[in-house]
């Protein structure tokens, strides 16, 4: 649709080149000033004077830079234009694999990031209740002064480092291994409130957590079942690729969600579901998917072990019984399952609905276990396809931004850290010298699961006594976060009053900065955004993507790794942390970073993804096959796009990526894999390891274990190894061998590296081996709490006292009738101070609401657009518009999360630095949810609760 | 593929449902002007299709705009003839030098207040209606931009001011103007028009009672509608704007026509009329002869 | 020549705003003023369905017809521009558009609205082209650069399709065969529809 380009002028001039200088700006600069242009507007025709440009047009060159949509994780490609410095034009990259060009609200408003009028511009400091500009140096010296007064006292675990999804992969690995040379655990990001339970649930079924197929490849589906996802707001250009599997391939789509949401609207079929109902409607599909025989029997003989356990499970839940608990009738679950056996391979699509919820490892064993029992995993169109949450959170969680393990998924265990300081060339007792060297229930520290970031409020709050570590977190830094996204926000007040110091490192204020009564010990440091630096990015599907750097820092901003190396200098512990990184004016260099860990994740296949190929990949996004993502023709045929990992081996091994997972029908050379060995070979005297099945061209026609050194000698392929390899590898795995050459022989025989198992539908080391429903702590069905009750309270989860039962067991039913869930709006991101502060966006979302049904707003006695009390059951209270829709079902109301600046009726603008504030403001839902936590990940409860409304009097 | 169509659309109930939606009906919803939902903060934002407008562009564009002119012209035609048939109204007797005060300053004040900013209003507004027709060709685009912005602002602008002059004028003439029986005389004899003699008539005519209601009933009916669309602050909607306008042209331009009766007969339709308004001063002459009630009623006092 | 249409296939439009947030991001247009609005009808029912839309562009544009100043012109393409320096803010042109695309700045007392403001097709204004002048009071102009309008071009789900009339509507009726059944896309005045000639009457004359 491209017409060829008729003129290359442009309205580019010879301009001073500022900082923070929006193209308007940019356009007055070049002696047109916009003033005099609006004077002139009053005159007619032939009355203007022809403008007096002070500077003549000289048509500044225009540089284009490839970047990625730092939103969310679809990763959608941009051409950005920079003129003498400054971003003066977006254009749409049409030749980009994953958005032709495409972009929703968020994306096509990025350019703002080149303004950023309502940016946080230099470092400040609370002072007397008045925020105060200070110095980068101040700020460094007085910040790390506390930090260091801190660890004296209380242990360098009373700090917490709350890190982010919105680094880029360098710096979400860097700043894990800051926080470990620091000597904490206590460090964490968006994941664990947003896929935590996926990446728990799923990687315990069959190896890896993370989506198993791409955008792309949903074209191929003929069926997509979305549960708890509304993508059509939260990955709108995934709609691109989900609209074209239902036209060019009838997919049969079936949206399930307690909301009419505009992905159902694009749906063959929407079922509305009860809140917090998941397992129970996934046993519901199964029941039917049983009874008739629509399961894949081959593949679940060969690849699945535990299936029957879940057949007994899913006996129990008659269409009755579902339609009692899920809402949902046996007519239409049964017209579900149908169409998803007789439209195979099929996809399942989820999301927060099904992650955010204190069973959300359940939610998402049980999604898992439907399409293993269609048959469905492995297979192009088929597959979970994941959508991961921010447009990095899948890096950040690949790279162990994560309280409960090291980069690359390695875990805490000694022989990790042993891993990692070979890697890093860091002395491994130095290291741990840095931890806390007590033990609290039988583990040290450094071995210990941190604090996660839904609770670390507790982690302030709580009787010092009840947590497994020296003291209560002092100091709080969060670093790219906004804390409007946790729940229980009125205790969250109370916990940042209580802190020592609070510290933000975020391009904008955010919530945080205002939300509290404190008068000073909080500190603003300016991070940029990633279009003021470069580095790699993960996108849902699991494919690098390189951004380059669009402009310069604007204002006193710096990008996040620099302020990681001031603050580690500062910190006594930059030489360590730097070892094999070089810094270049205070910024470590990023290629050196991407290299170090290229050095060490072997287990997920981070290492074949050098900056050069990353690099090459990106100047030809264009070659790539949009249905397939592989390379046609030019430099890198045959390579899939951004090498979606794993991509095995060293970078000169050449590995193309993996674009589906757990694939047979390739060879594990050309992308195929099969299901991870990773829960052992055999248990209870039944075969872990897969049966008959193995990847295309595997030497070994069964399954096998994963490959370590001994395996090789074994299998007599030791000798296959250069002796440099033989050197490296021995005694070691495929996961710790860091010549790569496990990897490259295992490949070489058209193995998996990690063995070929089957996946596992019971998960026994979980609280509930088979996925059982259990009914929320908040449930307005209190008929069903006896008999599908929640867990115990358990003294310790991640440190911390967890609460269930005595929770559950008060009813406030009574009180609090309403069930409250909440979720995202297009235009909005997260906490949202990045968007609302971006006016192109703002303007189309002025106000904070409540999604009710009209029975209930009738019922209640308000209308559409009255101001309403929206109350949690934990008293938090938020004034808000309400929106009265069908969209929910009577009972069930509905918040976004992404506002701040208000807090339970009180406008928070003045508090703001001066020309900070974002454009708009609203109460912040998470100010009225309440507690509930996932056991095996502690993921918050932000999908359903209990709640009552009011309306707003005056 | 009918059949097969047919077919899946059987089994898929739900499917149908969702997928014809978008059918016949409804286009027809929005094309009758359904509204939705919309995130944009512009008003009526919410409809797709503004059903009205073409309405009102026919009204406006095929109607208004051409039965204006043929009113102003048609009346204008009329005065014309009547002048070169009749010719001016003479005084009979000739001036006698002796004068009687008609108009106090601040009724002429008035009156020429409220008369230039309705010639005012009326040249800017029929510019808005017809100038585009010939005066763009003829000033070419810059001046007849400017000229057109001019006007708007003129009308814009003088307009409540004319509203705030017309409201004195109603009540402060309001008690010259009711009529009685000697105007229903002064009708039947047409103003003097049928028959010999003079009609008699008060200070006032029938002629000129009649103007001044339907100023006062007109006119206001052009304020009031032109206040709606000079104050668009209050939310108004599209239609309201655009019958506001339908009535506004509609009866500022009968106005326009029945000005110019007045104009001819206060200028070169009567002699020594004009005078009154001017200086204040009417000869006894023509006081006798078009107002002797009048006349009669000031020398008694005297 | 081209004839330069929009067509909104409400199949597909998902209500993403992406089109909203591109205009206002290629033409900087102030806070107030889109230039472009997706609206949706039985929102939260089923039958829910979007459209976005913005100028079209009219054949014989009725804002065309209204205007006191006659400030608009049509390019040999067919968009509809007007020449803001002329604009006397008097709001016809809205009162007559069926489809509400002109916008004001402002709605202030004793009618200053200022210079009516709205989609230009990415054609710039009167001023020469991608001058700085046009720049500032047009936005961008894009057609003049052999580029298409950014709203269509950025649309997330390719259901916003801008260019000349036949290519559009190809594309569209390439998806109509896919899908099996013509439904849905939106493109022109229904009153437009008695020309015939005019794609609008493909699209919103459905088969069902
Ligand atoms: N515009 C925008 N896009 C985003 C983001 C954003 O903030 N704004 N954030 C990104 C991030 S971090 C993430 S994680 C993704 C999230 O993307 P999504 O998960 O798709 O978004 P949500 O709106 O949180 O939740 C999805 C749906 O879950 C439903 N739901 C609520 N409770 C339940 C339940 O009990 N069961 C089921 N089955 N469904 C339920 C809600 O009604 C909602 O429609 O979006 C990413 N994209
Ligand atoms: N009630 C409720 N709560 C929820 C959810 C829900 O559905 N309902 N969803 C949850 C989910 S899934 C998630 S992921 C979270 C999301 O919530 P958050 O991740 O807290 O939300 P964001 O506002 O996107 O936070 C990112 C912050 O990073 C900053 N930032 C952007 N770029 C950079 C950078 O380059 N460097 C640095 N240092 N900072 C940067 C932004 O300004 C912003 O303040 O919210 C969770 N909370
Ligand atoms: C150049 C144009 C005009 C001329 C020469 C003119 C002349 C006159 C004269 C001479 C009189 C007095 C008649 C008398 O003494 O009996 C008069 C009265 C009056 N004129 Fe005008 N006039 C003009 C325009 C207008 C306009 C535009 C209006 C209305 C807006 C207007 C409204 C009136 C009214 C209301 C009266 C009094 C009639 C009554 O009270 O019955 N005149 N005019
Ligand atoms: C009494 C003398 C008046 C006359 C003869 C007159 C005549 C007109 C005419 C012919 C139009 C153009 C209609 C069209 O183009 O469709 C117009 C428009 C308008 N008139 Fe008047 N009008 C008069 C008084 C007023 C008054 C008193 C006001 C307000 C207080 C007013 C406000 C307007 C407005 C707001 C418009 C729309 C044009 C714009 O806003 O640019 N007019 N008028
Ligand atoms: S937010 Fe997501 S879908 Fe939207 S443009 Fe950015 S990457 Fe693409
Ligand atoms: S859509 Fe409206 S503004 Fe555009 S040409 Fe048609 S009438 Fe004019
Ligand atoms: S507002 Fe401007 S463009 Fe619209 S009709 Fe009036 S003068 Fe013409
Ligand atoms: S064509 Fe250009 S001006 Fe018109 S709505 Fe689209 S982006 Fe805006
Ligand atoms: S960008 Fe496309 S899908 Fe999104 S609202 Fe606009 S037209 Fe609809
Ligand atoms: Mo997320």
């Amino acid at each position: 649709m491209r017409l060829t380009k008729k003129s290359d002028q442009s309205a580019a001039t010879s301009s001073t080149s500022g900082l923070g200088l929006s193209r308007r700006r940019f356009l007055q600069n070049s002696g047109i000033a916009a003033g005099g242009v609006a004077t002139a507007g009053m005159m007619a025709p032939g009355m203007m004077q022809p403008a007096e440009a002070a500077t003549a047009p000289t048509g500044a060159a225009i540089e284009i830079k490839r970047t990625i949509c730092s939103h969310c994780s679809v990763g959608c490609g941009v051409y950005a234009e920079v003129q003498n410095g400054i971003w003066t034009g977006q254009e749409p990259a049409f030749d980009h694999p994953f958005n032709l060009g495409a972009h929703c609200a968020k994306g096509a408003a990025l350019r703002e990031h080149g303004h950023g009028d309502r940016r946080l511009k230099y470092p400040m400091k609370l002072v007397d209740g008045q925020w105060k500009k200070i110095s980068w140096e101040q700020a460094i010296d007085e910040v790390g002064d506390k930090m260091l007064q801190v660890r004296e006292e209380s242990g360098p675990d009373s700090v917490y480092w709350l890190g982010s999804a919105k680094f880029s992969n360098e710096q979400a690995y860097l700043f894990r291994k800051y926080a470990s040379l620091w000597g904490t655990n206590n460090v964490d990001h968006q994941a664990r409130i947003c896929h935590s339970t996926t990446v728990a649930g799923v990687a315990n079924t069959w190896g890896y957590g993370a989506m198993t197929n791409s955008f792309n490849d949903i074209h191929f589906s003929k069926s997509i079942i979305l549960i708890g996802a509304n993508p059509a707001e939260a990955h709108p250009v995934s709609m691109q690729h989900i609209l074209r599997a239902k036209e060019r391939n009838k997919a049969h789509i079936i949206c399930v969600d307690p909301r009419f949401t505009r992905t159902a609207a694009h749906a063959n079929e929407y079922i509305r579901i009860r809140p917090g109902s998941d397992v129970a409607f996934v046993w519901g599909m199964l029941w039917h998917i049983f009874e008739n025989g629509w399961e894949d029997k081959q593949f679940i003989q060969q690849r699945v072990y535990g299936m029957n356990e879940v057949r007994e499970e899913v006996s129990k839940w008659t269409p009755d019984e579902v339609e009692n608990v899920t809402g949902v009738t046996g007519e239409q679950m049964r017209r579900a399952a149908k169409e998803l056996a007789e439209n195979r391979p099929g996809t399942v699509i989820w999301c927060m609905g099904g992650t955010q919820h204190t069973t959300g490892n359940n939610n998402t064993r049980a999604y898992c276990i439907l399409m293993l029992a269609l048959g469905n995993m492995g297979k192009s169109g088929g597959g979970t396809n994941i959508f991961r949450g921010h447009d990095n959170v899948q890096g950040a969680t690949d790279l162990g931004v994560l309280s409960h393990t090291l980069p690359g998924y390695y875990g805490l265990s000694d022989g990790a850290w042993a891993h990692w300081a070979k890697v890093w060339n860091v002395d491994l007792e130095w290291i741990q010298n840095r931890f806390d060297q007590n033990v609290y229930r039988k583990l040290k520290p450094i071995n210990d699961q941190g604090i996660p970031v839904s609770r670390w409020i507790d982690g302030v709050l709580e009787n010092k006594e009840n947590i497994d570590q020296k003291d209560n977190l002092r100091v709080m830094v969060c670093w790219g976060h906004a804390v409007n996204s946790q729940t229980r926000g009125v205790e969250m007040k109370k916990a940042i009053e209580k802190l020592d110091t609070l510290v933000i490192v975020d391009p904008y204020p955010t919530h945080a900065a205002v939300m509290s009564d404190r008068k000073d010990g909080v500190y603003l440091l300016p991070a940029c955004t990633q279009f003021e630096t470069y580095g790699s990015v993960t996108a849902s599907n699991r494919s690098l993507q390189w951004r380059d750097q669009v402009i310069e820092p604007l204002f006193e901003s710096k990008p996040d790794h620099e302020i990681m190396n001031l603050f580690a200098k500062k910190l006594g512990f930059a030489e360590q942390l730097f070892k094999n990184i070089e810094i270049k004016n205070d910024q470590p260099v990023i290629e050196d970073i991407t290299r170090e860990f290229n050095k060490g994740m072997w287990t997920i296949g981070y290492t074949g993804q050098s900056p050069e190929r990353m690099k090459l990949h990106q100047k030809n996004w264009h070659t790539f096959n949009y249905d397939t993502l592989i390379g046609e023709g030019g430099p890198i045929s045959g390579e899939y796009y951004g090498m979606p990992w794993p991509c095995w081996g060293t970078a000169e091994q050449g590995h193309p990526g993996t674009p589906i997972l757990y694939d047979t029908s390739k060879s594990v050379a050309d992308g195929g894999l099969t299901f991870r060995a990773r829960f052992g070979v055999e248990r209870e005297g039944v075969n872990l390891l897969a049966e008959n099945s193995f990847s295309k061209n595997s030497d070994i026609k069964d399954g096998y274990p994963e490959f370590s050194g001994k395996l090789l000698k074994k299998l007599g392929w030791w000798d296959d190894l250069t002796a440099d390899e033989k050197a490296q590898a021995e005694g070691k795995n495929w996961k710790t061998d860091l010549s790569g050459g496990i990897q490259r022989v295992a490949i070489k025989h058209g193995c998996s590296p990690f063995g070929n198992a089957k996946a596992r539908a019971v998960v026994w080391t979980f609280p509930d081996k088979v996925p059982l429903h259990r009914e929320p702590l908040y449930t307005a069905r209190r008929d069903l709490v006896s008999k599908y009750p929640t867990w115990d309270d358990a003294e310790s989860i991640y440190r911390l006292p967890t609460l269930y039962k005595s929770i559950q067991d008060k009813d406030v039913s009574k009180e609090y009738p309403i069930v409250l869930t909440s979720g995202r709006l297009v235009e909005y991101e997260g906490g949202g101070e990045e968007t609302r502060s971006n006016p192109w966006l703002a303007e189309l979302q002025q106000e904070m609401f409540v999604e009710v049904n009209p029975v209930d707003a009738n019922n209640i006695g308000f209308k559409d657009g009255d101001d309403v009390w929206v109350e949690g059951a934990e008293g938090g209270k938020v004034r808000v518009k309400a929106l009265v829709t069908r969209r929910v079902d009577t009972g069930v109301v509905f918040m976004p999360f992404h506002f701040g600046g208000r807090f339970q009726g009180k406008d928070l603008t003045d508090k703001y630095p001066q020309g900070a504030a974002p454009y708009v403001t609203g109460e912040a839902a998470n100010t009225a949810t309440t507690y509930g936590y996932d056991p095996v990940t502690q993921m918050q409860e932000t999908k359903v609760t209990l709640c009552r409304i009011n309306k707003a009097t005056a | 593929a009918d059949s097969a169509e047919e077919k899946t659309s059987q089994a898929r109930p739900a499917e149908r449902k969702v997928a014809s939606f978008a059918g016949p009906e409804y286009w027809k919803a929005i094309q009758q002007g359904e509204t939705g939902r919309t995130q944009s903060q512009a008003r009526e934002a919410n409809q797709l299709i503004n059903v009205q407008g073409e309405e009102w562009r026919i009204w406006r564009n095929q109607w208004v705009t051409p039965a204006g002119a043929y009113a102003m012209g048609g009346t204008l035609a009329v005065l014309l003839i009547f002048y070169i048939l009749v010719g001016q109204n003479k005084l009979d007797s000739p001036r006698t030098g002796n004068t009687v005060e008609r108009w106090k300053r601040f009724d002429r004040a008035l009156h020429w207040t409220v008369a230039t900013l309705f010639i005012i209003l009326a040249i800017s507004g029929l510019t808005l209606l017809y100038g585009k027709f010939f005066l763009r060709a003829a000033l070419g685009d810059s001046l007849w931009g400017n000229y057109a912005i001019a006007c708007k602002l003129a009308h814009n602008y003088l307009g409540p001011l004319f509203v705030l002059g017309l409201l004195v004028m109603i009540i402060k003439w309001m008690k010259n103007n009711f009529f009685n029986s000697t105007d229903v005389k002064w009708f039947m004899q047409g103003g003097g028009m049928v028959g010999k003699a003079h009609p008699s008539a008060g200070y006032m005519n029938g002629g000129e009672k009649a103007w001044f209601w339907v100023l006062t009933t007109v006119g206001l009916v052009v304020c009031i509608s032109g206040l709606v669309m000079d104050f668009p602050n209050f939310d108004q909607y599209r239609e309201t704007m655009q019958q506001a306008n339908l009535i506004h042209g509609a009866a500022s331009l009968l106005l326009i026509a029945a000005s110019f009766g007045h104009i001819y007969i206060g200028t070169a339709g009567t002699e020594g009329a004009l005078e009154g308004m001017t200086n204040g001063h009417v000869d006894e002459a023509w006081a006798k002869q078009h107002h002797d009630l009048w006349y009669n009623e000031v020398k008694n006092k005297k | 020549m081209a004839r330069m249409k929009f067509l909104c296939d409400s199949k597909r439009c998902i209500e993403c705003n992406g089109c909203v947030t591109a205009c206002k991001n290629e033409n900087e247009v102030e806070w107030g003023i889109q230039r472009r609005r997706v609206v949706t009808i039985n929102d939260g029912e089923p039958g829910e369905t979007s459209i976005s839309v913005a100028c079209m562009h009219c054949s014989d544009a009725p804002c065309m017809a209204v205007c006191p100043t006659d400030v608009f012109y049509q390019t040999e393409d067919g968009i509809v521009l007007h020449n803001k320096d002329g604009c006397i803010g008097c709001g016809y042109c809205l009162y007559a558009c069926p489809f509400g695309a002109p916008q004001f700045p402002s709605d202030a007392a004793f009618g200053e609205r200022g210079k009516m403001d709205k989609c230009t097709f990415c054609a710039g204004g009167p001023e020469e082209d991608n001058s700085p002048e046009e720049k500032a009071k047009y936005g961008s102009n894009r057609i003049a650069e052999g580029k298409l309008p950014m709203c269509a071009e950025m649309c997330s789900t390719k259901a916003l399709l801008a260019g000349d009339a036949a290519e559009v509507s190809d594309i569209f009726r390439e998806r109509v065969i896919y899908r099996g059944h013509n439904d849905g896309a939106w493109a022109q005045a229904p009153t437009m529809q008695k020309t015939g000639a005019d794609l609008a009457y493909d699209a919103t004359q459905s088969k069902a």
